[in-house]
Parts: structure tokens; C-alpha cells; sequence
């Protein structure tokens, strides 16, 4: 049975400096599923992930975690996640180690099990050789992954991440990515995170939810998000004009959608470009059909953001003094 | 949470604060050297003055309050930690863990109590190397450094409350070099309390380091144990300064 992970409902947070941060913020996150909260700087993904995760109280609207409500039931609901915030939460001047043992005690983990726990996930993080060195000169990849084997240690129901891979390099991500997709799997836990790399919400989510302004944009799974702006495309050009017919006749009961663009060119829509090239490449070839070119037309979040707002994901819009006073706010707490 | 669950959070607060000093103990001894200075140079001078009789030897006199001042300074300044986890995003992590919050603030203040007390061995080895003339029976040393923890612990959830209030390091720092040395000025730390005016005399007597350094005077000097007033004073002073702390520590991560 599918149960939901979080749901929200309607949750609005005014700052007390009248800064609207959550607009009726309304969504639902299925159990082990990875969920991604995708938005601009400002879009209120930090408000939400505090509101969820305990930390602060929303203006309105109501928040349950695994059916438990975060405002009458925090306590419930801290024992059943794990939280990695967006900014560094580890004692800098501890070993890699200490900071584990530390958060093993603070977890309640009893004494005999810790040692055994701890070495577990520094050698499923790739911490091990790390391990006694001050957490103070670590690279920003390994300080995250101590984060995430801190926040894993208890098994947590529901893992939430609040931009996870900000300011890392693509293996660093990637690295942190594969840990928490085979921890996730393992264990069957949901993943909820915010970002502002589309490419990271494309690639890791079940779901992603697009916040703008502290409102949902839209909701649903990245391909069905990008069928919004057409999906991707595969084009293929053609040497000679009467093969199109040919083509669209024989591979009219094929698994792609196929639409002709002009005398010598064909549309294939795919969802995933790279597995489908070859395929349809194949086809053709089977066909004894000469191919002149192919253009490829891959869609991303980012366009799909773009159509329904007018602006992009990773740019900051240009109201710098806006971001940087919502963000005093929220660090003030208002 | 459960009892045992309520002590070992606190125990593991302090274990947090005593790895810390092994890894980096030299905040430990730049802190001494004002207190130090305090004794061998202000005490040796005012000792020759003789500005205030019936103290008896004026190191001796001022050794327990240099002691109880530098510790007080390390308690006070401890909430800049808490400024700094606040913006590192520490605090908000250890606060979304299933554990008392009350076991945090009693935690992070016995803590400081702890690190503040090392300022007891340091000053008085300086004290004693100058000519302070002080009691060393090891059951009133051990009290004595019990005492300051304890005191310390209060100025510590002091501390915490203004680190929960303020938040930010400027307003923190502020604050408290406003109040650290009107405490140390307006208590018995240099002089008895019977020669200040009565005004000055009615802020030492509502400030809890007085009633400390008449302990550390009454053990670490003349041997005498009838502590008990001093001792319930300070306790009012605790309970209210980490009750305090607890009611507003939730809100600095808000």
C-alpha cells in the first residue's frame, strides 16, 4: 500500500517583516519515493523543508509527516526523519569520526551497536581512511557525505535535504547521489530534497515539484513535465523524399509517436534520448533507408519552467535586494 | 525520552565540549593571562598600597575573585559558540534530533561551566607562585572547583539567552562586554563589600558573583564550610538564568 511520506496542505509563512515566503503551498509525497522541490533562489524551498522538518511554525496550513501533524507531534516526527540542512552542520573542530559518535549517542544507539554502525556507513561513504582527520579539512564532497552518513544512522523513514549538492563539482554530486540512491533502495526510504539544479531534480526524482514565489507551479514526474513543452525529440533528416511515407507506413506500430515536420524531415518524440537514438537508428537502417542527419531536441526542466513562468530555474531573478532581505528574514526567523 | 536518554544527551554536550578542548586547548591559556596578570601585577601593587584594610594580605584577598571573574568572562562569551553553530547550520540539525531540548540547554551550560573552570587551576597555581596564601586541603579544592562549575553553568544559560535573543555576533558581543565588567566591578571580587556606597552595595548583593568568590574566600582561604546561604543564592540564580535560557533557546534557529 502507498502511503504518503509528507503531505502538505495550504501552508502559507509570513515572516513578521511581511514577507510572504509560502503562498498555499499544497503537496503530497508517496512513501520511497524520491521527491524534489525545484525553484529559484527566494522560491520558499528553505521555508518549506524548516516548516516540515520542525524548526518553525507556519502561518497556516497543516503538515503531516507519516500521518503525523509537525506542529501538535514534532517530537513524533523528528524520531522518524533525517535532515541534512543546506549549510554546514557538523562540529569542525571534531574528527570525522567524533562527529558521528557524537550524533550515535545523541540518537540513542546503544553502546554496543555505535562502532559497528558508525564503520558501516563511513565505509558505505567512502570515510574510512578520512575518519580521524578535523572535520575542518575536509572538501565540501566529504563533508556532505559525513552529513548524510550522520543523518542515515538511525535509518530514517523519510530523509529530507535541503540542496544537497550546492557548490559541489559534478563527481562530488554524482558520488553523494549514488550513496543516497542505493541507501534509498536498501532500505526503501523516501527522499525529499530541494534544489535549484534542474538537472539534479530531472535525473534523481519520482516527482518534482516546481516552486515559484511560494507557490506550486505544477506537479508531476519529469517526463510527464516536459511533455508540457514537447517532450524531446529525435529529427531525422532524410536523402531522399518518398522514404518519409515509407518510413511513417512501417514504423507506424512502433512504441514512438512520429510526425512529419516537411518533405524530408521526421519527428520522433522519446523520452529518453539516449536509449531511444540507437533504436530508431536501427529501425531506419533495417529499412535500407539513406539518413542525411540527425538533430536531437532535448527538453529540460528548465524549459519547462521557463513556459510557465518566463524565467529560468538556476537564475536568480533580478531582485537581489529582495532574495537577500527574504533571507535575513528567514535566518531571523522574523 | 527516558531518563537515561535525558543524561546521556547532557553527557554527550559536554563530551562535545571536552574533545573540542583536547584538539584546540589554547583558548584555555590566552584566556589566563589577563586573570594571571590581574593577580601578580594589580595584586602586588594594591598589596604595597595597602588600600584597603582589614582584608589581610591582598593577593590572598583577591586571588578567589580574579579566579571567578576570568571564569565568569570564558561562561559569559560562551553563547558566541552558539552564534556561530546558528549560522553554520548546526544548531538547526541538533535541534530537528529527537532529543530533550531541556538535556540540550542543561548540556551546552554544564559545559561551559566546564570549560570555564579551567581558568580555577591555571589562576591559582599563578596566585600561589605570587604569595597567595591559600588553604590547599584537596576536599575545599575539589569543592571549590565544583562551586565554580556550578556558577558557571549559570552564566553559561545567562549567555545562552542572549545568544537566543540576539543572534547575531556584533549585538552579541556587545552585550556582553556592556555587562562583564560592571559584574566584575560591582561585586566583592577586589574589595569587601562593606567599603563601596550603599548603591554599589545593593548591586553586589543582587550579583551572583559575590556570593560565589565569598565561597571560594571562606573554602580556598579560611577553611570554613558554612556555605549554605551562598550556595542557595546561586542556585536561584541558575535555576533562573537556565530556565530563561530554555524558554528562548528554541527560537534561535527560528
Amino acid at each position: 500500500m502507498i502511503l504518503e511520506a509528507i503531505i502538505t496542505n495550504n501552508v502559507v509563512k509570513i515572516y513578521s517583516g511581511g514577507v510572504k515566503a509560502l503562498d498555499g503551498v499544497s503537496l503530497t509525497t508517496e512513501e520511497g519515493s524520491s521527491h524534489a522541490l525545484l525553484g529559484p533562489n527566494g522560491a520558499g524551498k528553505t521555508t518549506l523543508i524548516r516548516i516540515i522538518t520542525t524548526q518553525i511554525k507556519p502561518t497556516s496550513g497543516s503538515i503531516k509527516v507519516l500521518g503525523f501533524d509537525v506542529i501538535s507531534q514534532g517530537s513524533r516526527v523528528r524520531e522518524l526523519i533525517g535532515y541534512v540542512p543546506q549549510e554546514m552542520s557538523l562540529w569542525t573542530e571534531l574528527s570525522g569520526f567524533e562527529n558521528m559518535l557524537i550524533y550515535s549517542k545523541l540518537y540513542g544507539i546503544p553502546s554496543a551497536q555505535r562502532k559497528d554502525i558508525i564503520e558501516e556507513l563511513l565505509e558505505f561513504m567512502e570515510l574510512r581512511d578520512t575518519a580521524n582527520r578535523l572535520v575542518k579539512t575536509y572538501s565540501g564532497g566529504m563533508i556532505r557525505r559525513l552529513e548524510i552518513a550522520i543523518a542515515l544512522m538511525r535509518k530514517p523513514r523519510v530523509l529530507i535535504l535541503d540542496e544537497p549538492t550546492i557548490g559541489l563539482d559534478p563527481r562530488a554530486r554524482s558520488l553523494v547521489w549514488s550513496k543516497l540512491l542505493s541507501f534509498k533502495k536498501e532500505h526503501d526510504m523516501t527522499i525529499f530534497f530541494a534544489t535549484h539544479y534542474m538537472d539534479e531534480a530531472e535525473r534523481y526524482a519520482d516527482k518534482v515539484t516546481l516552486l515559484n514565489r511560494g507557490k506550486v507551479i505544477i506537479e508531476d514526474s519529469p517526463v510527464r513535465l516536459k511533455e508540457i513543452v514537447g517532450g524531446n525529440s529525435i529529427t531525422i533528416k532524410l536523402h531522399n523524399s518518398r522514404d518519409r511515407d515509407y518510413i511513417v507506413e512501417s514504423l507506424k506500430n512502433s512504441e514512438f509517436k512520429i510526425t512529419i515536420l516537411d518533405e524530408k524531415s521526421l519527428s520522433f518524440s522519446v523520452n529518453n534520448i539516449s536509449r531511444d537514438l540507437p533504436r530508431i537508428i536501427e529501425a531506419i537502417y533495417k529499412l535500407g533507408v539513406i539518413v542525411e542527419g540527425v538533430e536531437l531536441g532535448e527538453k529540460t526542466l528548465d524549459d519547462v519552467f521557463i513556459a510557465l513562468t518566463g524565467m529560468r530555474v538556476e537564475e536568480t531573478p533580478g531582485r537581489l535586494r529582495e532574495v537577500l532581505s527574504t533571507r535575513r528574514m528567514i535566518r531571523r526567523g522574523g | 525520552m527516558n531518563y537515561t536518554g535525558f543524561i546521556s544527551c547532557i553527557l554527550t554536550m559536554v563530551e562535545v565540549e571536552l574533545r573540542r578542548l583536547r584538539h584546540d586547548p589554547i583558548e584555555i591559556f590566552t584566556r589566563a593571562i589577563q586573570p594571571v596578570l590581574w593577580v601578580i601585577v594589580f595584586g602586588s601593587v594594591m598589596a604595597k598600597v595597602r588600600a584597603f584594610p582589614g582584608v589581610g594580605d591582598y593577593v590572598t584577598f583577591i586571588a578567589p575573585g580574579v579566579i571567578m571573574q576570568s571564569a565568569t568572562f570564558i561562561a559569559l562569551a560562551y553563547g558566541i559558540m552558539l552564534v556561530f553553530e546558528r549560522e553554520a547550520g548546526l544548531l538547526k540539525r541538533l535541534l530537528t534530533v529527537p532529543i530533550s531540548r531541556v538535556a540540550i540547554v542543561l548540556g551546552r551550560s554544564l559545559a561551559g561551566g566546564i570549560r570555564a573552570s579551567t581558568q580555577y587551576i591555571i589562576v591559582l597555581i599563578a596566585a600561589i607562585i605570587v604569595g597567595a596564601k591559600i588553604n590547599l586541603n584537596p576536599l575545599g579544592l575539589f569543592i571549590g572547583w565544583l562551586t565554580i562549575i556550578y556558577v558557571a553553568m549559570g552564566f553559561t544559560g545567562l549567555s545562552i539567552l542572549i545568544a537566543s535573543t540576539l543572534k547575531t555576533r556584533e549585538r552579541f558581543m556587545g552585550i556582553i562586554g556592556a555587562i562583564s565588567m560592571p559584574l566584575f566591578f560591582a561585586s566583592n571580587a577586589l574589595y569587601p563589600v562593606d567599603i563601596m556606597p550603599e548603591f554599589i552595595k545593593i548591586i553586589a548583593l543582587g550579583n551572583p558573583l559575590t556570593y560565589t568568590v565569598n565561597i571560594l574566600r571562606k573554602i580556598l582561604i579560611h577553611g570554613d564550610y558554612d556555605i549554605l546561604v551562598d550556595l542557595f543564592a546561586l542556585t536561584v540564580f541558575n535555576a533562573i538564568s537556565i530556565m530563561a535560557a530554555f524558554k528562548c533557546f528554541s527560537k534561535i534557529i527560528e
